[in-house]
């Protein structure tokens, strides 16, 4: 580490559970967000201003005035450009050191696999759950944690599955792939501005402290936060031993 | 017993917690729809199954059949899948 990056992470070195190692480690990694909208912003933002060596920008949509109420990547000369540009732009301004990847489609087969294997952290910020699952099977696959956020009207949910782990669900344990799924969209349903940013930053932190290897991530347990009484409500998840995606590759 | 109830379906209840009777999953349901005509199925498709995106929760478990017994002085939470981000 230089004595630049001593300096301007020297507010994270201070604590002792990240110190040099932990923010060495940070440097070092390599984390993959898919969705450059409400979560995938606050998201992408905290993981290079702490320095996280590369990350990798993916989402296929462009930047829309209606995205700006809540999507604070992006500004209003950004409308009509591609959300990964955007979004590359305003992490290079916050932090020039962090090497960033934009990857301007919705990462799909194996693209998506080779993204997720070469990743150290996965954090899932998009908008559908055809994504979520493929991410999560990919994620299964590659042995690599997710953190998963989700966010509409004053809803939010965040959780940790991580793969590594014998005792880890996944996403599919929790809620499995069906065609009768409702999917309700933050274009239809609203969604409150500052929710996206909880639970995005959290995500971040979840990120953080399982590439810095310090504290201990919401492995098995979905974290719901209720945004008009702000209420977080924490519920202990096991892993489903018939999982049609799990359940036969540990 | 006390039911969260997500906030997708409350626009049946108006509110997020309420109360429902019963000892197990089925008929907590069934008199949370005799309270809200319309909620159950919301929940449960036509062949009796858990819908994929709803998922119910009581003292630290998962619920997976409506036949599993319920503490009466506990808690059910249902949740909902979210997509959005």
């Amino acid at each position: 580490m230089t004595d630049q990056e001593l300096l301007r992470y020297s507010r994270h070195i201070l604590l002792p559970e990240i110190d040099i190692e932990g923010q060495q480690a940070i440097l070092d990694s390599r984390v993959l967000v898919l969705g450059a909208g409400g979560l995938g912003s606050p998201a992408a933002m905290y993981l290079a201003a702490a320095g996280v060596g590369t990350i990798v920008l993916c989402d296929g949509d462009i930047v829309d005035l209606t995205n700006l109420q809540r999507q604070i990547l992006h500004v209003e000369e950004s409308v009509g450009v591609a959300k990964v540009i955007s979004g590359a732009r305003s992490l290079t301004q916050l932090n020039p050191h962090v090497k960033v990847e934009s990857l301007g489609v919705r990462l799909e087969g194996s693209a998506l696999e080779e993204q997720v294997a070469s990743a150290d952290v996965v954090l899932d910020c998009s908008d559908n759950f055809a994504t979520r699952h493929a991410v999560n099977r990919a994620c299964v696959r590659y042995r690599k944690p997710l953190v998963s956020g989700a966010a509409i009207r004053f809803d939010g949910q965040l959780a940790v599955f991580d793969a590594r782990r014998a005792d880890s669900p996944c996403y599919h344990c929790l809620f499995p792939e069906g065609e009768d799924v409702e999917e309700v969209r933050c274009a239809v349903m609203g969604v409150f501005a500052p929710l996206t940013g909880i639970i995005g930053t959290s995500q971040a932190a979840e990120a953080l402290k399982l590439v810095g290897g310090f504290g201990e991530a919401a492995v098995g347990r979905l974290l719901l936060l209720d945004g008009l009484a702000m209420e977080w409500r924490s519920i202990r998840l096991a892993r489903d031993p018939d999982c049609a995606v799990c359940g036969g590759e540990r | 017993m006390k039911v969260l109830i997500p906030s997708a379906l409350r626009s049946y209840t108006g509110q997020a917690w309420v109360e429902a009777g019963g000892t197990v999953l089925s008929e907590v349901l069934a008199d949370l729809d005799r309270q809200f005509p319309g909620i159950r199925f919301r929940m449960i498709d036509e062949q009796g199954a858990i819908r994929r995106h709803i998922r119910f929760f009581h003292g630290e478990q998962m619920v997976k059949t409506l036949a599993h017994p319920l503490d009466p002085e506990g808690q059910l939470l249902i949740v909902q899948a979210l997509s959005g981000g």
